[in-house]
């Protein structure tokens, strides 16, 4: 009887489910302030999502939402995954890849996780609240977002899947020689307890330097030197762990090691130089299927990379040796952005990589920048200002926190272990989703307040519109036509950088329908100072369309037909206007 | 009756005698198909020796060849990478790669014993064809579509050839404002006039063509193409025309590099192109060594280079070679200042010093060269100047001429296959001094109680140091293995299982011993792939 009523059940579900795809009732529910309160897409962001998790979101977003999303894959990781990414704008509106665009990834360092959730709720959001919002309404009229949750999704399964400490595997899973013994990958980790994390491994020591704090056996006390110990001593034998190839080391030749973010050809230096450089710039797949994707779509004008931890908006320059390249002018755009940042993502800090955090060559944001001109930010997601919502370091929050917060699940207890080279030891501590991938409870917001950053940084993107044009009869049957061509945001259409080596092409404002005589910019229009261009003067390159700033031009045309004035910026757009 | 083996017979002999008669009468530089040609030839002559794979096909649908010499396996022997074409006007370097290999194939294949030979002979194909093309002029990039002047429209404004001869040269347009004055020691030469010396300039310069595109340069966007020379990451030129959007974007720098870095038994790199450091060594510059970003050889490797130059000098006899260290993006110094690879590079070739009656060479280049054409009786070596009516300048004298181009980079073919026999001999020399690690002086002693004392002497008994300053750096070149194998009833009472070791210099050794207990016997193995691998089985006393 029982199971039969089960079975009516689940026909009573599967009927009714078509109905209920996705969205509530929306008798039952109420929108609160700045969430889409009943989107088509039900997607839970207090946890985290493996590769293919990642994947069928966004397939999900990509089905419900066809007139919005496009998803591609743009390249095949190293195991031959694909590189998933959703370009999103309003298709209805405009040639989708001719708008400024917008480009967001993930996950380039395979623990460092919480981008793809971020990038995940980011192309959630703008889809689900396109039409509902005015702001979001407009920036996908406008802006083209490419967003990849992730760059490294071999890596990230690993870190999910397998035993790892909070830290690694950080490379991909192309395996490499780190000892120089002439074998591959032979000595990583081994999870000792089998609780899916690598923690650490102590072991009782009359020598050791270290105690077990008496009221939280969590806790390990370093013994000082006036201090008197009266009981068990202990000492730290590193993260779990044992000899696999017998040199007498231990975890020597873990997964890789090379880091993807330092792949990148801008200033690349080899690994003697450059930690965690791998072969050559772009000779991993991921990097290289990210970078041809940009060098193929130049109307990106800004992107954001998202790693952990530390809570920091970063910008170039990575290396002390690469100072030149970033030029007043584009630092005063950076601040204005990365200030805004700190406002909105408490406890953040907008900082400099290689004087706040290390110099570091090969970096994802100095290729954006230096070798495409599109201003970038990196933020180190979570910091331990959000344990309790106050800034300083307090090296028992993490234990309290644990406890109070997350009723100890971030805690493997000490246990006790034969080890093959030890032999009585113990293994426990901090599990590997915990101290630098933010807590369930707070993914949401930390997300959240991400990409309102980025929306604003990619509000700042050029916006150009044709905001007058005039006319003047001038004798002989000649006229005179001056347009402005204004841009009200802050980013010009070329970065200096980008004007210091013709990176992008020039803008061009041309006219048509006339008979034009003449073409020039204008460079002061009340005294009359003009440039002329000399060779097909109906299509003017114009350098640069500075931020918050107009550019002028006039044509000399014959006859008084009907003409369109028509503004092509690789970075700025498509437009024209035809006068009336 | 009519013998249809004969005569096939008949016929193969034939085609045997005109192929050889070919060969021999061959007068000038091998295109792409002659050199492929002779590349699969020389290969099907020795089957078991050699062995030819395709590398990849350029974007212009080349093939880059990758031939590789050994006796039984290539992987486990020490490894010369030899790397030709990399600059597309020097088409001596194929030519000689070819040469080198078949030299080696036919004088001395003995050597393939103890050392692996991974030849690429071409690796600017698209380049070196414009050579043999009926309008020869510099172009150096392959088949891809650039936009070198960056101005956002693609190959606009190219060559042309003003004067009809199939040379792009240069043009010189009579002007007050111009910078140019003709040379004193030979007036076919225009020079920057020097207003120190009371110079003023008479003449405009340009290359040979017309402003396409209007925008007052001359052929500043032809079809460039991407610059095997300039594509790598060392010293990598960002935004200047050839270098590519990032080092390393060409399939042919790409392929190459993968195979390199597969092939972990290479311990020297020799590129034949225009950056020397055989003939003239790599001087050593402590503050460029000491920077983060190295911009120098380093100590002993600078010392090592001279050792080679001076065996080179030797060897090849040939004085007043141009220094050229590279000028960045370049295959040589990538091998070296990225790679690690004991790293050694020359053109083959150079203009020899030509002294004039008062026992003086000329400082100028051309003028130079000039002199040692005519002694060497070498046709065309300089176009005259001739007028020709210029679009861009109607009411001016231009004038269209100059060195003809290759010819100062090239020497003539008569002399390639002396200038190759030497190249051979000076390799087959680096050959013999490769690192090479021997265990010597294996000694095991019985110490009492079922203890075995075992002492050996790691020797590398090659003249070469098993890795340069910079590859004891590169995480690229293996460590020296020395381990020792155990079973389980054996037991290391003192001395570890396995030891890793940075370096051993040239005819220099490392001490080891280890206490064993247990009986049986132990072997025992030193070495990594490019300095070969030795091994003993020690019985236990």
């Amino acid at each position: 009887m029982k199971f039969n009523r089960n079975i009516l059940k689940s026909l009573l579900l599967l009927f009714l489910f078509p109905l209920a795809i996705g969205a509530q009732n929306s008798s039952e529910v109420f929108r609160a302030a700045g969430s889409p309160h009943n989107p088509k897409v039900q997607i839970s962001f207090n946890r985290y999502y493996t590769s293919e998790g990642l994947a069928a979101l966004s397939k999900k977003i990509a089905d419900a939402h066809p007139n919005l999303v496009k998803r591609q894959s743009i390249g095949k990781s190293a195991l031959g995954k694909d590189i998933w990414m959703l370009a999103i704008t309003n298709y209805k509106q405009g040639k989708a890849d001719r708008k400024p665009g917008f480009y967001l990834d993930g996950n380039i360092h395979s623990n460092e996780i919480q981008g793809g959730e971020i990038s995940i709720y980011t192309a959630w959001y703008l889809t689900e609240n396109f039409n509902e919002n005015e702001y979001i309404t407009n920036m996908l009229n406008d802006r083209i977002f490419y967003i990849v949750p992730t760059i490294n999704p071999d890596a990230r399964n690993d870190f999910m899947k397998e035993a790892n400490t909070g830290s690694s595997p950080r490379s991909g899973m192309i395996a490499l020689d780190d000892d120089r013994d002439g074998k591959f990958d032979e000595d990583g980790y081994d999870d000792i307890d089998g609780d899916g994390s690598i923690t650490r491994m102590r072991r009782k020591s009359d020598d050791g330097n270290y105690i077990v704090d008496p009221l939280d056996p969590r806790k390990m006390i370093a013994i000082g030197p006036d201090d008197v110990v009266t009981t068990q001593r202990y000492e730290y034998l590193g993260n779990e762990g044992i000899d696999n190839d017998g040199d007498g080391r231990i975890n020597e030749d873990t997964h890789g090691y090379y880091d993807p973010n330092r792949d990148w050809g801008w200033k690349w230096q080899p690994d003697y130089i450059q930690r965690g450089a791998y072969k050559h710039p772009f000779s991993l797949p991921e990097t290289r299927a990210v970078a041809d994707f940009v060098l193929a779509h130049p109307n990106i004008a800004g992107a954001q990379s998202f790693h952990n931890s530390g809570g920091m908006i970063l910008r170039g320059p990575g290396a002390q040796e690469d100072l030149a390249t970033y030029n007043r002018q584009d630092i005063r755009i950076y601040d204005a952005i990365g200030k805004k940042g700190e406002k909105m993502l408490p406890g953040y800090r907008y900082l400099t990589v290689y004087k706040d955090l290390y110099s570091v060559f090969g970096g994802e944001l100095d290729w954006f920048y230096g070798s495409r001109g599109i201003y970038t930010f990196t933020n180190e997601i979570f910091t331990s200002f959000a344990y309790y919502k106050k800034q300083g370091r307090d090296r028992n929050q993490t234990y309290d926190f644990d406890k109070e917060l997350l009723m100890g699940d971030a805690f493997t207890p000490w246990k006790e272990f034969d080890h093959p080279t030890y032999g009585k030891i113990e293994v426990g501590g901090f599990k590997k989703n915990f101290g630098r991938a933010t807590p369930g409870f707070m993914l949401e917001e930390e997300a959240h307040r991400n990409m309102a950053f980025t929306f604003y940084h990619a509000q700042h993107m050029p916006n150009l519109s044709i905001s007058n044009i005039s006319e003047k009869k001038m004798s002989g049957g000649l006229k005179e036509i001056t347009a402005t061509i204004k841009n009200d945001r802050l980013m010009p259409t070329h970065a200096s950088q980008d004007l210091k080596y013709n990176i992008t092409r020039p803008d061009y404002i041309s006219i048509s329908g006339v008979n034009v005589i003449a073409g020039m910019l204008v460079t002061n229009e009340d005294f009359n100072v003009t440039e002329e261009q000399k060779v097909n003067p109906a299509k003017l390159r114009v350098r640069n369309i500075p931020g918050n700033g107009v550019v002028k031009v006039r044509w000399i045309v014959k006859g008084n037909s009907k003409f369109t004035i028509t503004v092509d910026s690789a970075k700025g757009g498509l437009l024209s206007k035809s006068n009336k | 009756m009519f013998n249809k083996k004969r005569a096939s017979l008949f016929f193969i002999g034939m085609t045997i005698c005109f192929t050889t008669l070919q060969i021999s009468a061959q007068s000038d530089y091998s295109n792409y198909s002659k050199l492929t040609q002779k590349i699969k030839s020389l290969q099907k002559s020795n089957v078991t020796n050699a062995k030819l794979e395709e590398l990849t096909t350029t974007i212009g649908g080349h093939k880059i060849w990758a031939l590789t010499l050994s006796k039984g396996k290539a992987e486990n022997k020490p490894a010369i990478a030899i790397v030709s074409g990399v600059d597309g006007s020097h088409i001596l370097g194929p030519e000689m790669a070819i040469n080198i290999a078949d030299n080696i194939l036919k004088n001395h294949v003995n050597i393939l014993e103890k050392t692996t030979f991974y030849i690429f002979p071409n690796m600017s194909p698209n380049a070196t064809e414009n050579y043999f093309s009926s309008l020869k002029h510099y172009k150096n990039g392959n088949a891809k579509k650039t936009d070198d002047d960056r101005d956002g429209a693609v190959n606009e404004d190219s060559f042309d050839d003003l004067n009809n001869d199939g040379l792009i040269t240069m043009m010189r347009v009579e002007d007050i404002t111009g910078d140019y004055t003709k040379l004193k020691d030979d007036e076919r030469i225009l020079v920057k006039a020097d207003i120190n010396k009371g110079e003023k300039g008479t003449y405009k310069l340009f290359s040979e063509g017309i402003d396409n595109d209007k925008d007052g340069l001359f052929n500043e966007d032809g079809k460039g193409g991407i610059l095997f020379n300039k594509n790598f990451s060392y010293n990598y030129q960002y935004f200047t025309p050839g270098a590519g959007e990032h080092p390393v974007s060409e399939k042919e720098n790409r392929d190459l590099l993968s195979f390199l870095y597969d092939r972990w038994n290479i311990f020297a790199i020799v590129t034949l192109g225009p950056e020397n450091n055989l003939s003239t060594p790599l001087k050593y510059n402590a503050s460029g060594a000491k920077k983060r970003v190295v911009t120098s050889v380093l100590k002993q490797d600078a010392a090592l280079n001279k050792f080679l130059s001076d065996k080179y000098n030797k060897i090849i006899k040939a004085k007043d070679a141009p220094i050229s260290k590279g000028k960045g993006g370049d295959f040589f110094q990538w091998s070296y200042f990225h790679f690690g690879k004991l790293a050694l590079s020359t053109p083959g070739w150079w203009v020899p010093q030509v002294k004039d009656s008062t026992k003086k060479a000329s400082k100028n280049k051309v003028v130079n060269y000039l002199r040692w054409a005519e002694k060497e009786n070498i046709k065309n070596a300089f176009v005259d100047w001739t007028t020709v009516s210029h679009p861009d300048f109607p009411n001016k004298k231009v004038e269209v001429g100059g060195i003809a181009p290759y010819k100062m980079l090239n020497p003539p073919y008569k002399m390639v296959a002396d200038i190759s026999k030497k190249h051979t001999d000076f390799i087959i020399e680096l050959a013999k001094m490769q690192p090479n690690i021997t265990l010597q002086n294996l000694t095991s002693e019985a110490v009492g109680n079922g203890i075995t004392r075992i002492s050996v002497d790691v020797h590398n008994t090659g003249l070469l140091p098993t890795h340069t300053e910079m590859g004891k750096r590169s995480r690229w070149l293996r460590k020296i293995k020395v381990a020792i194998g155990l079973n389980k009833n054996q037991e290391i009472i003192s001395g570890k299982e396995i030891r890793l070791l940075n370096s051993i210099d040239g005819d220099s050794s490392v001490k080891f011993s280890w206490l064993i207990k247990g009986n049986g016997s132990v072997t025992l193995e030193a070495g990594t792939s490019h300095t070969g691998v030795d091994s003993a089985t020690i019985k236990l006393k």
